[in-house]
This record gives structure tokens, C-alpha cells and sequence, in this order.
């Protein structure tokens, strides 16, 4: 009886925070024949060369090959090596060419920069370990402008990067206003989603699975090839697909580190908005969502297939710090010594020039802006303890809320054919929406309110905010468990039933045990999530119920801190403070719950 | 102690909000008396109601900036105005600013609001297009006792609705030490100045759209996207919004970014003054007027008036502009000497009227903006 209640009230929620305010939006890209949705289709700025598809299909095999053959390949001998250059003619991607292209590029940074610190952080014990990984997600949390403030100070031309580099004698680097620094800032956003979700994966390998296969002869290598890493791929493979949904939703750190010129669609979605051309802006949306859900739906049919099992035996941690014997783990600690330089220029440079700038830097320290925030503690518009409050109120609420509902959702998709694939993706759908639609879906919805019995019945205030945020995060819940619980053992169910156990009870004592890393991942993520929110807050909160990143927003524009992002990163501070004390005690908590 | 002031109103306000879905402002003061009424009685003497209109807060919608803390424009009226009258102000700031209301008119939301505070020309433009058949802002000049100063440069609204509170200047900010002063707009795609401009992206941002309108008000509306190829072949960038871009300027990433007139308020020590040198290019400078109008479904529509009555006054003026860092809108009102020497004033203000940005504004965007994002 409780499994199907609270599916009901999950799919209750999600009908009144999201579903519907959503399609209020949508429904304008389908008037009169869905021609905004043509129109998009057919312009050579949206889509680059691809609009041929849609305005002159029949010409378009002609195009291709009379492209194909104006490509040049030359290849000569110069000295020992062979020289070969490819020239062809320049294609023009369109907006939706670029954003896929960027999202692809982040995607690869975010797998390359967060895949080695799930191996560290799986496979080795050291000091403080446990707390790292606790903190992996912190970057999640950072509201975009301190992220834009931060790579600016690490990267920027009198960064701290070319600092170093003029200390040591190298040229330095102009990295802002790139494509290479947009990349870099949504891997700094996305390779601790990966990091998360693999090491979760990692630390589920049964251990006597591996010890089989060694002393059936495999070698170290075999064995990870054979053993581990078909346990690893769906984790990877989600932590990327979800990579490459949000990267291709990117908005502000596109623009604060890249510039219009590499706006994405998202960016034009959100003109379209502000211009009250809600046709377009509809369009593009359906046209986003029908690519993330396509790839969200990829990615499901292919984890359906395989499955990472729970255990509680994972497997042995070497010591990091240990000293090294054989030539090989001296080359592997050599390299994790690589990663963690990466590591901190990447994630603690920009985390740290916000600490730094919130005291006014280096060159003129000052603990004005410190002052500032005290001062607006006591009595002000924007107090930081409330903010502070609120935060933390939202994001237990929306992790109470969040849980059950993934939790439920999970099991619903964990066993279950192409059907349930189908409505799995469309569960997913919270994550493949526009930030922006959901706004303005929720604003004309719940803000406006709705005509109902001749009332006009408005939804807003702490409780739907709590919604919102539970709604965000919890396709993290889903998606870190399920492939968990599609991987236990069906026997362990089935004989609980059998001794008279509900479904709900065999999910509680029986599943939920196995799959309880992927459940503390999800919680942790969906915790980040509501902390870090700000569109639907600033929509359903009433004016008192600010949150972090709220109060940060207006002391960035307070008058009598001038123009200066002082006080604005002493908030950022104390968010990251507050969230990172959180994570610890999430993970610490919960993994002394264990149920 | 402020904690249960809240709450104690935020009852009464709990109905509102399932009612009426509005964003409720509950001015949480460290006074810790004030509290705001909710049941529609005001305590001590209303003889000097004039009518028998409400006699609830008067609700003002507005940026985020405006008001707050002390040393913002928004406290200092109300504050003031407070001081002498029975009706309390209450500021709102909705995260789309006036599309909010544009988008309330369109689907009979109901709008809680009696004035919004902060329309420039664009503003209205698209209020006016979006809304052909009513109106969201009523005769407020029609109520109005202290309208006659207004600068005539200031007057935006042909229809005469909305009327000038204060005024600012977009021109280019430059670093001294690093570039010498552009002074033209041509000057800008020359190879000295390749590299060195930050502007923002003229969809979102209110400087970022003053600048470009500057520019097609220079080039013609023919000619402005050549110039801007020329721009954009001279490597200039084109961030989000006035933050990000003035923050990077601050860094040293660029010696030059779009921004206000008022710079050197905040940099006028000896040793900043000359990293902050404002260039009117073309000895110009883009005029963005910011107005006020009454909302057309306001019931305080006689102290919405008055309080607007009061925003004019030579006092509430140079308060406003000093405290917002802009310009008094009336002729009659003086700055402090000490603020005036830090904000300039362009040789020759210019700005685009209504009627030439009606109808035009969001082709020049869009065509702009298709320009800059091209891949």
C-alpha cells in the first residue's frame, strides 16, 4: 500500500511544480501547425547548415557530396614524418550546432577531470579522505556570478595562473573570453558530478568478484577490464549524459567568461523571454528538451543492460602515502601527484580567490566587507543568518521530499521494460527543461494563478519553493540508485515476499541497505541542488524567505558597497562554509544510518 | 524581537499570499515598532486623508538597487516621506522587473502594485507594444504639482504618462594608465584599441542596450552592423550583463568597459582617479532617463501622486541622484559639490525619443545580436 501512495504523491508534485507550469510554455511552440517550431527548423542562425534538412531536403544529398568532394587532402613527406593536412570548407554550425559542440567538449573535460578522482578517492585511503569526498560536490553549489568572479581571478591575464607562470619564466596565457575557459568552467561545475557518481560505483565492487578472477589466473588489468569496469560504465555514462544535458542548457557562465559571441541557445532562449516572443521561446525549449530527453532515453535503454551490483565487501584501499616499493605504484602516485595540481588550480584556485576576495585580496587586505555583512545582521533588508536559515530549511525539506520520491521512482524504473524506459525519461524531465521555461512556466501558472471555479488560485511560499527544489533534485536520486537496485540480486526480493514482506517492506530491508551509497549520493546532490537554486526561489518565495544565493544577488547590487564584489563573495563564503558543514554531515550521518 | 514582528504580520499576510500569490514585503526594521498593518486600520490622526481611498501601504515596484539600506534612493523616500505622512511605502522588486506587469495585464493576474519605479525608453517601447489595446499606466501627470521642472531631454512619453525621477550617462570607462582616452567612435577600430573594450549584451542588459542604440543613433540604423563587425573584427567582447564586465575591468582583464558617467563617485581617491577616466565619445554620452509611472489598476492612485509629488521636490532630487549615483531629472535641483566633481556630464546628452526606437527596437536587437553570435 505505501509504494503506490507515494508514487501517487510524487507524480502529484510533479504534476503541480512542474508538469503543468511547463506546458502552459511548451503549448505556444505547437500553435498553428507548430510553425514556431518550423521556423526555427528552417533559419540558417539556429540551425547553421542543417536548416537544408528543412527547407530544401531534396537538395541536400547534393550538398554533401559536392562538400565531400571540395575537401583537399595533401599529404607530403617533411623529414622523418609525414605531414597531411585536411582542408575543407567551413560548415556553419548555428546556434544549435555550437552548444552541442561546447556540450560535447565540457562533457569530455568534466569525464577526463573528475574520472581520476574517483579512482583516488576509491581506491586509496588517506588523511581525510572520507571528508574530501564529502566536499567533491561543493563546486555544484557556487552561484554562476562567484564562479565567472573566481575564473577571472585563477585565469584572468593578472590571474593567479599567470602569476605562476611569470615566476617561472614561462609566457603567459590569455584564456578568458575562450572557448577553452567556458569548457574548463563547466568542468568545474561537472567533473565532481562525475567524480560523485563513479567513486558511489566503485566503492559497490564486490571485492571476492575480482579475487575470483585473479585467482582464476587474469591480470590486474584483465581483472578491472573484466570485472570492475562493466560495474563502472553506467555510473560514467549517466554522470556524462547528465554532463552533457546541463552543459547544453548553459546560460550565465557562458556569457560572464565567454561573451556573446559564444552564446549558446539557452542565452537566445532567455532573449526571447525578456522580449515576450514566448512562440520562440517555446520552440527552442521543445527543441532542447526533444535532444536532452532523446539522450536521457539513449542512456536508459543502454543501462537497462547492464547493472552495477550492491555489496557490502568492497574492495581493499592502498595507502596513498605509503612508501612506495615497485617501480609502477611509484609511477601511479607520481601521476595522482599531476592530478591533485590540476585539481587545485582547477577547483580550489577559483573556490580561494573568492575567500581571498572577500577580504579584499592580497595587495590591500580589509575586513570592510566582512563589516558589511554584520552590519546588514543587524537589521537590515537582507540579513545573512536568515539567509543562512531559509537555505538550510529549504534544503532539508526538499531532502525529505527529494528522497522518497527518487527512491520510489527508481524502484518503478529498475525493473521494468521499454515501456517503463519511456517513462523514465519522461521522469527525468526536470533536468532536460530550460531553467528559464520552468521559471516563466511556474510565473504565469503558480504565480499568476489559475482560473479554477471561478477563483483565481495562486500557488507560492515556502512549501511549493521546498517542491520546486525537491522536483529539481530528484532525478540525482533516481539516477544514482536505480542502476544499483536493478542490479540486486531478484532472488533476495522475491524470498522476502515469500516470508510474507510487502514490496514496501522488502524495498526498506531488503534493497535500500544494498543500494544506500547511491541513495547518500543522491541525497547529497539534491541537497547541493536546492542550496545553489535561485530562479524558482526568487519566483515562490515571498520576499522574507531570501535564501544564500538571494542574499548574495542583492549585495552584489547594494548601492552602498559600490561596485565592488566584496560583499557578494564574503556571502559566497559563507555559503560555501555552511554547504560544505552540510556535506560532511550528510555523508556522516548516513553512513552511520545505514538502514 | 524583529523575528516576531514578522511572523506577527506574516499571519495576516499568509491569506494574501494564497489569495493573491503576491510577493509580500514585510519591512523587518530595526526600529522593531514598525509593523505593518495588515487589517487596514492606521493608528493616530488621518484627518489629512483627502479621500476616502485606501489607506493601506502604498506598493512600489522597483530594481533591486533602489532601495534597501541606508544610502539607497528607495529608503531615503521612504524614510522621508514617512516622517509626515500616515501612509507607509513598501518597495517590491519582481526578478523580471516590468514584464512582470506587462505579463499580469495579459493574463488579468490582478497587479498589486501603485507605481513602478524605473522605466526607461526601451522599457516603455515594449510595454506600449506588447499591451496595444490597454493600458497598464494611467494619467499620472495629469495629478501631478511638480512636473514643471523636468528637463524637456528627459520628456520620453509622448502619450505623457510616465515623468523623469533621475537620469544617467552611459559612456565608456578607460583605464588612464593604460590607454590614452578613445575620444571617437571610430577611434575604437583602430589596431591601439584592439582588445580593449568590454560591452554587455544589449538583450539583458540596461547598458549594454544604451550603448548600442548610441552607436546606431552615431552610424544610422544602415550602417550600424558594419561598424559593429568592425568592433567585434577589433576583438571587443560583449559579456552578460554590467557586472561580470565591470568586475573584469577591475581585474585588469580589460583597460575598458561600458558603464556610467558616475564612475569616479566610487573612485575618487588620488591614487584611483586616474584608472577610472570617464570618455564621451564623440563629446557624447548616451542619456538613459529612468521614469515613473501609476499603475492604471491602482486604488491609491491620489497618494500614489503625491508621493511621486514628492520624489520631484529639490530636496528628494539631489537625494535620489546622489544615493542612486545618477542625475536629478528637474532643473531646479542641485548636487552637493562634492559628488558633482566626481559626476560628469556629457558635453552633448543624446539619446533615442519613443518614437524612433517604436517599432525598430527589437529588429536592432536581434539583428545585432545574430551578428555577435554567429558560428
Amino acid at each position: 500500500m505505501v509504494l503506490p501512495v507515494v508514487g501517487a504523491a510524487t507524480l502529484a508534485v510533479l504534476a503541480v511544480v512542474f508538469y503543468y507550469p511547463v506546458w502552459t510554455v511548451f503549448v505556444s511552440a505547437f500553435a498553428d501547425a507548430a510553425a514556431p517550431i518550423r521556423r526555427v527548423l528552417q533559419s540558417e542562425f539556429y540551425m547553421g547548415a542543417a536548416n537544408g534538412l528543412f527547407t530544401h531536403p531534396a537538395r541536400v544529398p547534393g550538398d554533401v557530396l559536392a562538400w565531400l568532394a571540395s575537401v583537399r587532402v595533401r599529404a607530403a613527406w617533411t623529414g622523418l614524418l609525414p605531414d597531411v593536412w585536411v582542408r575543407y570548407p567551413e560548415v556553419r554550425k548555428g546556434l544549435f550546432g555550437f552548444t552541442a559542440w561546447q556540450a560535447a567538449l565540457s562533457t569530455l573535460a568534466s569525464v577526463a577531470l573528475g574520472l581520476p578522482g574517483a579512482y583516488v578517492l576509491a581506491r586509496f585511503e588517506f588523511p581525510g579522505r572520507r571528508t574530501l569526498k564529502s566536499l567533491t560536490i561543493l563546486p555544484f553549489v557556487l552561484p554562476s556570478i562567484m564562479v565567472v568572479a573566481g575564473f577571472v581571478a585563477t585565469f584572468g591575464t593578472n590571474g593567479t595562473l599567470n602569476g605562476v607562470l611569470t615566476a617561472f619564466g614561462v609566457e603567459r596565457v590569455d584564456l578568458l573570453y575562450t572557448l577553452e575557459v567556458v569548457v574548463l568552467a563547466h568542468a568545474f561545475y561537472n567533473a565532481p558530478l562525475v567524480t560523485r557518481m563513479v567513486t558511489s560505483a566503485w566503492e559497490n565492487v564486490d571485492a571476492s568478484a575480482v579475487e575470483t578472477a585473479r585467482s582464476l589466473g587474469a591480470s590486474p588489468l584483465r581483472a578491472f577490464r573484466d570485472v570492475v569496469a562493466p560495474q563502472l560504465l553506467p555510473a560514467l555514462a549517466a554522470s556524462a549524459v547528465l554532463t552533457f544535458v546541463f552543459t547544453f542548457m548553459t546560460f550565465p557562465i557562458v556569457l560572464g567568461l565567454g561573451g556573446l559571441q559564444l552564446a549558446t541557445v539557452e542565452v537566445w532562449l532567455y532573449a526571447r523571454v525578456q522580449q515576450l516572443d514566448f512562440e520562440t521561446a517555446a520552440a527552442l525549449a521543445t527543441l532542447e528538451t526533444v535532444v536532452s530527453l532523446g539522450l536521457t532515453y539513449v542512456y536508459l535503454r543502454y543501462e537497462a543492460r547492464r547493472a552495477a551490483g550492491g555489496t557490502a565487501n568492497p574492495l581493499p584501499r592502498k595507502r596513498l602515502f605509503s612508501l612506495a616499493g615497485d617501480l609502477r605504484s611509484a609511477v601511479v602516485r607520481a601521476s595522482i601527484g599531476v592530478y591533485g595540481v590540476v585539481v587545485v588550480l582547477v577547483f580550489l584556485a577559483p573556490l580561494a580567490s573568492m575567500v581571498l576576495a572577500s577580504v579584499g585580496g592580497l595587495s590591500d587586505p580589509t575586513l570592510e566587507w566582512w563589516r558589511f555583512l554584520l552590519e546588514r545582521q543587524g537589521g537590515s533588508r537582507t540579513q545573512p543568518s536568515v539567509a543562512v536559515r531559509n537555505s538550510l530549511l529549504f534544503g532539508v525539506g526538499a531532502l525529505a521530499l527529494a528522497l522518497p520520491m527518487g527512491v520510489v521512482v527508481a524502484a518503478f524504473s529498475a525493473r521494468g521494460g521499454r515501456g517503463r524506459k519511456v517513462a523514465d525519461a519522461v521522469l527525468m524531465a526536470p533536468i532536460a527543461v530550460s531553467g528559464v521555461v520552468v521559471g516563466l512556466g511556474m510565473l504565469q501558472s503558480l504565480v499568476f494563478g489559475v482560473e479554477l471555479f471561478g477563483y483565481r488560485v495562486s500557488v507560492v511560499g515556502s512549501a511549493v519553493v521546498v517542491a520546486a527544489h525537491a522536483v529539481a533534485g530528484y532525478p540525482f536520486v533516481v539516477r544514482n540508485v536505480a542502476p544499483m537496485l536493478s542490479a540486486v540480486d531478484d532472488r533476495l526480493v522475491e524470498s522476502a515476499r515469500a516470508l510474507g514482506a510487502s514490496r514496501a517492506r522488502a524495498l526498506w530491508d531488503v534493497e535500500l541497505p544494498l543500494v544506500w551509497p547511491g541513495v547518500l549520493a543522491g541525497a547529497a546532490f539534491a541537497f547541493a541542488l536546492s542550496i545553489g537554486e535561485f530562479d524558482a526561489t526568487v519566483l515562490l518565495a515571498e520576499e522574507n524567505a531570501y535564501t544564500m544565493p538571494v542574499a548574495l544577488k542583492r549585495y552584489l547590487v547594494d548601492r552602498a558597497a559600490g561596485p565592488s564584489v566584496g560583499p557578494a563573495a564574503a556571502m559566497g563564503t559563507v555559503l560555501l562554509v555552511v554547504t560544505a558543514a552540510s556535506f560532511v554531515v550528510i555523508d556522516r550521518v548516513g553512513g552511520r544510518y545505514r538502514p | 524581537m524583529k523575528r516576531r514582528d514578522y511572523l506577527g504580520t506574516a499571519g495576516a499576510g499568509v491569506a494574501g499570499v494564497l489569495t493573491a500569490g503576491c510577493l509580500q514585503v514585510e519591512e523587518g526594521e530595526s526600529e522593531g515598532t514598525k509593523t505593518t498593518e495588515s487589517s487596514g486600520t492606521t493608528v493616530g490622526d488621518t484627518a489629512d486623508s483627502t479621500t476616502s481611498e485606501s489607506t493601506g501601504p502604498l506598493t512600489v515596484a522597483t530594481y533591486d538597487s533602489f532601495f534597501g539600506d541606508e544610502g539607497t534612493a528607495g529608503r531615503w523616500l521612504k524614510d522621508n516621506w514617512e516622517a509626515d505622512h500616515d501612509t507607509e511605502i513598501e518597495y517590491v522588486a519582481p526578478s523580471n522587473g516590468i514584464n512582470e506587469y506587462i505579463q499580469r495585464k495579459r493574463q488579468d493576474a490582478g497587479i498589486d502594485a501603485d507605481l513602478f519605479v524605473g522605466l526607461n525608453t526601451p522599457d516603455l517601447v515594449r510595454v506600449d507594444q506588447a499591451l496595444p489595446d490597454t493600458a497598464l499606466f494611467d494619467d499620472l501627470r495629469g495629478d501631478l504639482d511638480n512636473d514643471g521642472d523636468i528637463k524637456e531631454s528627459l520628456e520620453i512619453d509622448p502619450e505623457n504618462r510616465v515623468v523623469a525621477y533621475d537620469t544617467g550617462y552611459i559612456a565608456p570607462v578607460y583605464d588612464g594608465t593604460e590607454i590614452d582616452n578613445p575620444e571617437t567612435f571610430d577611434a575604437l577600430l583602430e589596431p591601439a584599441y584592439e582588445g580593449t573594450l568590454l560591452a554587455q549584451n544589449a538583450q539583458s542588459s540596461d547598458p549594454g542596450l544604451a550603448f548600442l542604440l548610441w552607436t546606431i543613433h552615431e552610424k544610422g540604423s544602415e550602417e550600424y552592423l558594419d561598424y559593429w563587425e568592425g568592433l567585434l573584427a577589433n576583438d571587443v567582447r560583449v559579456l552578460d550583463d554590467w557586472q561580470p564586465s565591470y568586475n573584469a575591468f577591475l581585474e585588469g582583464e580589460r583597460p575598458m568597459v561600458v558603464s556610467y558617467s558616475t564612475d569616479q563617485v566610487y573612485y575618487n581617491a588620488e591614487d584611483e582617479l586616474p584608472h577610472h577616466q570617464v570618455s564621451f565619445l564623440n563629446d557624447q554620452g548616451y542619456a538613459n532617463p529612468e521614469t515613473v509611472g501609476r499603475f492604471a489598476d491602482t486604488d491609491q492612485p491620489e497618494t500614489a501622486a503625491e508621493f511621486v509629488d514628492f520624489a520631484l521636490t529639490d530636496e528628494a532630487q539631489s537625494n535620489v541622484a546622489v544615493n542612486n549615483v545618477q542625475f536629478p531629472a528637474t532643473t531646479t535641483a542641485s548636487l552637493p559639490e562634492e559628488y558633482d566633481q566626481y559626476a560628469h556630464e556629457p558635453p552633448e546628452p543624446v539619446t533615442f525619443t519613443y518614437e524612433e526606437l517604436a517599432g525598430n527596437l527589437d529588429g536592432w536587437i536581434e539583428s545585432w545580436a545574430q551578428l555577435v553570435a554567429s558560428n
